[in-house]
Parts: structure tokens; C-alpha cells; sequence
């Protein structure tokens, strides 16, 4: 394996990191906004998304990548793949971090609940001094878990002719057939990026954590 | 059609032992990957500092790198050691490593959940921590974690269509050898994704029943 | 009689049917139109040709160590595109995995496709095929060191084989050595890590693919010299059903191989392959 080999490892390692953060930033996004629909009072809503996450979730998102992609490649004439690809992967993670909430939300203990409405608070009051914050608190760590990955997910867009840094390991692979070398180099990109990410998570973490809760010190 | 029966007739079976491939040890490694965390949780908090540290230097390590890594390293590496496993055991057993590392973090965010209050009660009656963790902390990890574990539970699922680098003919495999053969650009997948579905039904299926049987505070 | 007539004659240009049916027809001929105009119009109106490939098969498609994507099989798609535009570089290259090629050439994201891709009657169903432009023949590599010095030693019990994922060499498995164990992998790596392991004891490639390790990475191993089969048929695909395409790319390969293009054909084989390839007619003497 030769430096020049590195050099493309960390671009390839660029790419799948920015395409990552893309994803989560609109996946994320996505989730918010779905999530209020598992809790929905009509039962259409929450099957609309139950649905969803079913079908997303359940998928191989390698048929999802290929799916979406010409898809949308036969709507819109060519499209980057690079570009469908950051839409497949908000999708798929969008999914994930719905679930993530909803669990989130399910965790806020029945009390709190019981106070908030007994204090007459309006909806949106609950949802932004009771909800959020505990939802936040108590999905941080699952959440962490599905930006990290989030890194790793890319590596199936390469049907679809994403070059990151999966494939561009698998290209050197195949000429060298330098199996674990090459593979402990982008095990170590990927280390970086996802640890990095864990990191700042554990900072935010710590910030948020509420007192006289158990898990203060962990 | 026609085209379509000769397919079923030819790989009909091939697709439905692939398919218990997958889930055997898909359900196999979910199983042993929840033991395998609730070890590796329990010794985070009750092993004392370098216990905790060792844990969470295993658990960012397997959680921050792709998982192929871990299951070359046990199906080619482990023969130069003199241990010839099968590939399902060797793809397996990377999979409860990764898995258990990410049920790992999922118990800990669901700590944080319960009250200190209730962990010095458990101590101030004298319970050993392995008594307190099984009959104090778990059962409600376990009922705080529910949606999370079956998240996980899925991704596994998924996660198992990287054991077709180490020759397990699993669903993804399955589907790969067909169009590979054929040159159908969907239909293969669209097969396999039927089969992923109703699996992923079935663990969801599970999930809201383990929910249901229990009464949130 | 004649009133009624005025009548329906007056509503009928006041309701939307007529002019419906007119866009319909409009429309309807359009289409026709745009079915019969052929790719090879478009790749020739847009005036480069966008080729779909596998990045990882040494020596057809695969990246060198600067990340440039070359091979035989790359060279050839140049010299195509070099004799539709007088320009080698008009080209654009879209790399997938093995299952990315069916849905890029099926959806029309791709003209052609190369990539040490064979002909198999299955595939020939949904997918077309020139000719082919290269012999690939199937080979067995073993380690230097195992002492296994013919196909027929490997017709035992003890033997383990790793195959690749491709129906002919499992075919050639059954035909050849029945008794071994075969495991299959998705690339050839992974054969190799096999065999390096103790889980196999030989591995069936390509045989360009072989002579290329042999020569390159995989030095402490060695071909077996009776091969599976002589020629497994590498061709360029395309979508099928656009007859002026595919005359024009098997016209194109035919000269490759027997017509005006042979030298350039035989100066690529030569950079990829180390050898002269077959000539150019069976009877008649190699030349160049």
C-alpha cells in the first residue's frame, strides 16, 4: 500500500463523512417532523407511520438505493449520484431517528405527564418545556448510536455509483489483494470520524444531564 | 410469466433456505448479543474504574468500525490459530461482539431513565450488585430499552447480508448469485426484500407485544 | 335531418374531445418517433459516450494506485469512443458493483457497459450482448507450496475449492473435480484470503485476472496449466432492443478482433496481457 493509496483512502473518507452529516442534518429533520405522527389522535396517521418506518426499515437499502435512484433519475433526467444518494440514506435514517424519539417520548415517566396537564399547560408549552428536553436527554445515546451509523450506511450506495470510502478500499483490495492492511487503514478512518462524532456527542451529554437522575455519573 | 414460474421452480428453494440462514442467525446473534451487553453493562457499573474503562474502550472500537473487519478477522484469521469454525459461527460471533457493544450504549441511555433513587434503595437493603443489577436494574433496562432493541434487533437483521463476503449463502447472497446469473436488475432483490420484510414484521410484531405486556410508570 | 347534423357538428367543436384526440395523436406519433430514434443518435448528438464499469476486476476495470480507473476492458471502451468522435476522451465512466450494471444499462443512465462481463444464454434474456471481445478462459491458482500440480489431484474429499460468484465456474466445478468442497465468494480477494488461511486449498479466476496476480500480488502462487475452459465470452452489453446500437458496437468489436482495428487491439492486449492476441483469421498467419 502506497501513500498515494492513503491520499485516496482519506478522500474517499471525506466523502462518506460529508455525505453522513448531509444525512443526518435532513434526516433528522424528517424525523422531527414525523415523529408527532406515531402519536397522532387518528389512528390513520400513526399507521401512515407505521408504515413507513416499516417499509423503509425493512427494506435492504441497497434496494432502496437502487429504487429511489432511478426512481427519481427517470422524473428528473440525470441526477448526481451523490445526490440521491444523500436523499436515500435521509430517508433510511430518518426512520431510524423517528423510532429513536418515539422511544425517547415513551421513556417520560406518567407523573410528569399528570403534572404537566394538570398545571393547565398549553400544548405547545408542553411539548417545548417537558417534552423536548427529556426526549432529548433520554434519546442522546440512541441517537448517537444511529449518527455513528450513519458513517458506516453509506457503503451501500456504491450500486448506485457512489465512490466512498467502502469501495474505494474494496478498489485497492482488488488490485493488491492487501486485505487487512487496507482494511484496518479505513477501520481506522472510519474509527476518526465516528469516534469524533461520539466524542461531541458525550460533551453534549454531559451538558444536558438532569440531576437526581440515575445516570449522572455514567 | 411463464418466465417467472421457471424462476420459482428453479430458486424457489434456494431463496427459502437462504432465508432460514438469515434467520437463524440473525436470532442466534440477537440472543447472545443481549446476554453479551448486559455482561458488558453490568460490568460498567459495578466492575470499578478500569472494569468501566476497558468496557468503553471495547465498546467505541466495535461500535466505530465497520463490522467486516471484525468478521474477516475470525473467519481468516482464526485457522492461522488452528480453529476451523463454520462461517455462520465465525460470522456470528462478529456480529454479537458489534451488537453487544451497541446494546451496551442502548442500556445506558435507558439508565439514565431510572431514578438514583431506586439504586440506593437496592443497596441500602444489602443486595449484592449481581442480585440488584438482575432484579432491579435489568427488568427495567429491559422495558425502558423495548423500541430501541427491536431498532437493533432490525439493523442485525440487515446486518447479516455482510456474511455473504464469508460464503454464508444468506438472503443478500441469494440474491446476488441470481442476478449475477440472470441479468435482472430488481426482481432478485425485490425477492429477498419480501422476505427481509416479513421478517422485520414478525421482530416488530414482537416488539409491540413486549410493550403492551408491560405497565409504563 | 340537416339541423341535427348543424348541431352535433356546432357542440362537437366546442367540447375538449376533438382537440384531445388530436394531442393524443400528436403525441402518439412523437412517441413513435422517439422509439425509433436509437441511442446511437443520441450518443452521436451529445457527443460523448458514457460507459458503465466495474472498478475492482484487475486487468479489465480497476483503479491504480494514483485512483485512475484503467484496463483492457477500459481501453477498449476509449478505442470506441475514439472511433465515434476521433476522440479517445470523449468518455465518461459510471463505476457500480456487480449488481449496479443490469439497473444502469435497463434504465439508459449508461450507453454500454464493459467489465469483464460475460456472456451467459440467462442473462442474454435482459440484456444484450456483442460479441466477444476477449477470450477469457477460467483457470485454478494454487499455493506453491501445497504440492498440487494437476485438476484431476483436486478431485478429492480433502480438497476445498473457492469459487467466484458466476454460474459458469460452478458449472465447471461439478464438470471437473465433483468430490472437492466448494465455497463461494463474492471477489476474488476473498478467494485468496481462503486460500491463504487453510479454509481452501485452490481458487478458479479468470485467467487474465490469474496471470495478472501471478505476476503482480500473489507471487507465491501458481497457475494450474490445464484451464476450465479456453474461452468464457467477455463482451460489451447494452440494453437490448435498439438493433442499431448493438450493429454498430458489434460491428466495432468485430474490428477489433478481425478488421482495421487489430493493431490498436493488439497493442492493448499486448500493455494488459504480455502476449499477442489470437489473429485476426484462423487461417491466416499472425500479423501486425
Amino acid at each position: 500500500m502506497t501513500a498515494s493509496d492513503l491520499w485516496v483512502l482519506a478522500q474517499a473518507a471525506a466523502i462518506s463523512l460529508l455525505m453522513a452529516l448531509a444525512a443526518i442534518a435532513f434526516g433528522t429533520l424528517l424525523a422531527v417532523a414525523l415523529t408527532p405522527l406515531a402519536f397522532a389522535p387518528w389512528a390513520l396517521g400513526r399507521a401512515i407511520y407505521r408504515l413507513y418506518i416499516f417499509v423503509v426499515r425493512g427494506m435492504p437499502v441497497l434496494l432502496l438505493a437502487l429504487l429511489v435512484f432511478y426512481a427519481l433519475a427517470s422524473f428528473w433526467g440525470r441526477i448526481s449520484p451523490y445526490a440521491a444518494g444523500i436523499v436515500v440514506l435521509t430517508l433510511y435514517l430518518a426512520a431510524l431517528i423517528a423510532e429513536v424519539f418515539r422511544g425517547g417520548v415513551l421513556a417520560i415517566p406518567r407523573p410528569l405527564w399528570d403534572c404537566a396537564k394538570s398545571l393547565g399547560l398549553p400544548r405547545l408549552s408542553i411539548l417545548r418545556r417537558v417534552v423536548s428536553p427529556l426526549v432529548a436527554r433520554y434519546a442522546l445515546p440512541p441517537y448517537l448510536n444511529v449518527c455513528v451509523m450513519a458513517v458506516k450506511a453509506s457503503s451501500v450506495l456504491s450500486i448506485i455509483s457512489v465512490w466512498e470510502l467502502t469501495l474505494a478500499s474494496r478498489e485497492i483490495i482488488e488490485r493488491t489483494l492487501d486485505v487487512y492492511r487496507v482494511l484496518a487503514v479505513a477501520a481506522l478512518f472510519y474509527f476518526i470520524m465516528c469516534f469524533a462524532i461520539d466524542r461531541l456527542g458525550r460533551n453534549l451529554e454531559s451538558r444536558l444531564a438532569a440531576r437526581g437522575f440515575a445516570g449522572e455519573r455514567l | 410469466m411463464g418466465q417467472y414460474r421457471a424462476w420459482l421452480e428453479a430458486y424457489g428453494a434456494a431463496f427459502l433456505d437462504a432465508a432460514a440462514w438469515t434467520l437463524g442467525v440473525a436470532v442466534a446473534a440477537f440472543v447472545c448479543a443481549l446476554i453479551w451487553g448486559a455482561l458488558l453493562f453490568f460490568l460498567r457499573l459495578n466492575g470499578g474504574p478500569w472494569a468501566a474503562r476497558t468496557v468503553d474502550a471495547y465498546v467505541q472500537l466495535l461500535r466505530n468500525t465497520p463490522v467486516l473487519l471484525p468478521i474477516y478477522l475470525i473467519y481468516f484469521g482464526f485457522p492461522l490459530v488452528g480453529l476451523l469454525w463454520p462461517a455462520s459461527i465465525c460470522g456470528g460471533l462478529a456480529l454479537v461482539a458489534q451488537n453487544g457493544a451497541y446494546i451496551c450504549e442502548i442500556f445506558r441511555g435507558g439508565y439514565k431513565a431510572i431514578d438514583r433513587v431506586q439504586h440506593d434503595a437496592a443497596k441500602s437493603l444489602g443486595l449484592m450488585p449481581w442480585t440488584a443489577f438482575r432484579k432491579v436494574t435489568l427488568p427495567q433496562l429491559l422495558v425502558y430499552c423495548i423500541p430501541a432493541l427491536g431498532n437493533q434487533a432490525v439493523l442485525l437483521l440487515k446486518d447479516t447480508s455482510l456474511l455473504s463476503a464469508i460464503t454464508v449463502v444468506e438472503l443478500t447472497m441469494q440474491a446476488k448469485v441470481l442476478t449475477e446469473r440472470t441479468g435482472a436488475a430488481y426482481a432478485p432483490f425485490l425477492v429477498a426484500a419480501v422476505f427481509y420484510l416479513f421478517m422485520v414484521w414478525a421482530i416488530e410484531f414482537l416488539t409491540r407485544l413486549a410493550q403492551r405486556g408491560v405497565r409504563w410508570r | 335531418m340537416k339541423q341535427v347534423w348543424q348541431k352535433i357538428f356546432a357542440r362537437a367543436w366546442t367540447t375538449p374531445a376533438p382537440l384531445v384526440a388530436a394531442l393524443v395523436l400528436l403525441f402518439s406519433v412523437a412517441a413513435a418517433e422517439a422509439q425509433e430514434r436509437s441511442r446511437l443518435d443520441e450518443v452521436l448528438q451529445r457527443g460523448s459516450l458514457i460507459v458503465v464499469t466495474l472498478g475492482t476486476v484487475p486487468p479489465f476495470a480497476f483503479k491504480d494506485d494514483k485512483g485512475e480507473l484503467v484496463g483492457f476492458d477500459i481501453d477498449v471502451a476509449r478505442l470506441a469512443a475514439n472511433a465515434l468522435f476521433r476522440d479517445p476522451n470523449k468518455i465518461e465512466f459510471v463505476i457500480v458493483t456487480s449488481d449496479g450494471r443490469w439497473p444502469a444499462i435497463e434504465s439508459g443512465r449508461a450507453d454500454m457497459g464493459v467489465g469483464g462481463t460475460t456472456v451467459y444464454p440467462d442473462r442474454a434474456i435482459r440484456v444484450a450482448f456483442t460479441r466477444a471481445f476477449i477470450d477469457s478462459g477460467i483457470s485454478i491458482m494454487v499455493a506453491k507450496s501445497a504440492g498440487i500440480k494437476s485438476l484431476e489431484e483436486l478431485n478429492q474429499e480433502k480438497y476445498t475449492v473457492a469459487n467466484l460468484n458466476n454460474p459458469q465456474m460452478a458449472d465447471r466445478a461439478q464438470m471437473f473435480f465433483p468430490k472437492a468442497k466448494i465455497i463461494t465468494f463474492d471477489t476474488p480477494s476473498g478467494e485468496f484470503l481462503a486460500v491463504k488461511s487453510g479454509r481452501a486449498q485452490a481458487l478458479q479466476i479468470d485467467t487474465p485476472t490469474a496471470d495478472y496476480f501471478a505476476a503482480t500480488s500473489a507471487t507465491d502462487f501458481e497457475v494450474l496449466p490445464t484451464l476450465l475452459t479456453a474461452s468464457q465470452n467477455n463482451g460489451i452489453y447494452l440494453k437490448p432492443g435498439d438493433f442499431k446500437w448493438w450493429l454498430w458496437l458489434d460491428t466495432f468489436v468485430s474490428e477489433l478482433r478481425t478488421g482495421s482495428l487489430y493493431p490498436r487491439y493488439a497493442e492493448i492486449y499486448q500493455k494488459w496481457f504480455k502476449k499477442d492476441p489470437p489473429p485476426q483469421k484462423f487461417y491466416l498467419p499472425p500479423a501486425r
